[in-house]
């Protein structure tokens, strides 16, 4: 169907945004759409482990991105965004792939649809 | 007197948040995406250095390494956060 | 002897962390015997309608009606 890069700049939990940008990668994905998943900024820390949700009521969206990954969305974070907060490489999920701004720039430039969260 | 912070330091409320309690010299409470204050020396960089406190289940549910709460914060329940607002004579917040 | 806490909730109830925020800290206080209001204003009252289906998040509908029986006062 096409392929469409969706961008999350915030830090999941505090508001609505990491988990609409994960729910809507996941239909996508389903919906045979090649899905890019751009984590920039404090949208970074969407990828850190060891979230526990105990007691919250949320979902744990650090299982909802490894699902992402797991469905073939492509999960990127910015390297600048990385150390800015403090997320080391070694402690990324399997799959999340680091990149720079200019790579992250080639595939926005590639995508037929974005999304900002 | 308490400054409760629910925002990240890489916005305009979460420093703003900060820097009051210290130009009051008052505590402060880390919840929601305030707790990344724990991380690297957002607090020191930005002169704060008296108490701060931190929601446990906040901290736990972003993955923070609990070792950043024990250098830089007390780590607090829900219950402890009531005590500590009812027995303040000023609460600010949320920034 | 308990104190009166009022907490003030002016965002939608799924958009942001604080209808949790709000939830957990009148629970804690209300089992401390304080008297809790919440005075909702702005998106806020939009935790009070009914027939609220979230899944995956605080429901507010059922957090709230839980906690008014347990005491809570709320203001719209």
């Amino acid at each position: 169907m096409g392929y469409i890069a969706m961008i999350l700049r915030k830090p999941p939990y505090g508001d609505i945004n990491a988990a609409e940008a994960v729910r809507h990668a996941l239909g996508a994905a389903s919906g045979d759409w090649k899905v890019s998943l751009i984590l920039v900024d404090g949208g970074v820390l969407l990828a850190k482990q060891g979230q526990d949700d105990t007691g919250t009521g949320f979902t744990n969206l650090e299982s909802t991105l490894k699902d992402c990954i797991d469905m073939g969305v492509d999960v990127y974070a910015d390297y600048l965004s990385l150390a800015l907060q403090s997320v080391k490489e070694e402690e990324l999920p399997d799959g999340v792939q680091v990149k720079n701004e200019s790579d992250i720039a080639s595939l926005l430039k590639e995508a037929d649809q974005t999304m900002i969260f | 007197m308490l400054v409760i912070v629910r925002s990240a330091p890489d916005t305009v409320d979460g420093r703003r948040g900060i820097k009051m309690a210290r130009d009051l010299a008052a505590d402060v409470v880390l919840l929601q995406n305030g707790v990344y204050f724990l991380q690297q020396e957002h607090l020191e960089d930005l002169g704060f250095c008296r108490t701060a406190y931190v929601l446990s289940d906040d901290r736990k549910l972003r993955g923070l390494d609990p070792a950043d709460a024990d250098r830089r914060a007390k780590e607090i329940t829900y219950d402890a956060l009531v005590d500590l607002m009812s027995e303040s004579n000023n609460v600010v917040g949320m920034f | 002897m308990g104190k009166t806490m009022t907490l003030y909730l002016s965002t939608s109830p799924y958009s942001y962390e604080n209808t949790l925020t709000t939830v957990r800290l009148a629970d804690s206080a209300l089992d401390k015997g304080h008297t809790v209001n919440v005075i909702a204003s702005a998106d806020g009252v939009y935790c009070f309608l009914k027939s609220q289906k979230a899944k995956g998040i605080t429901n507010a509908e059922e957090e709230f009606s839980r906690l008014i029986q347990k005491g809570l006062k709320v203001f719209l």
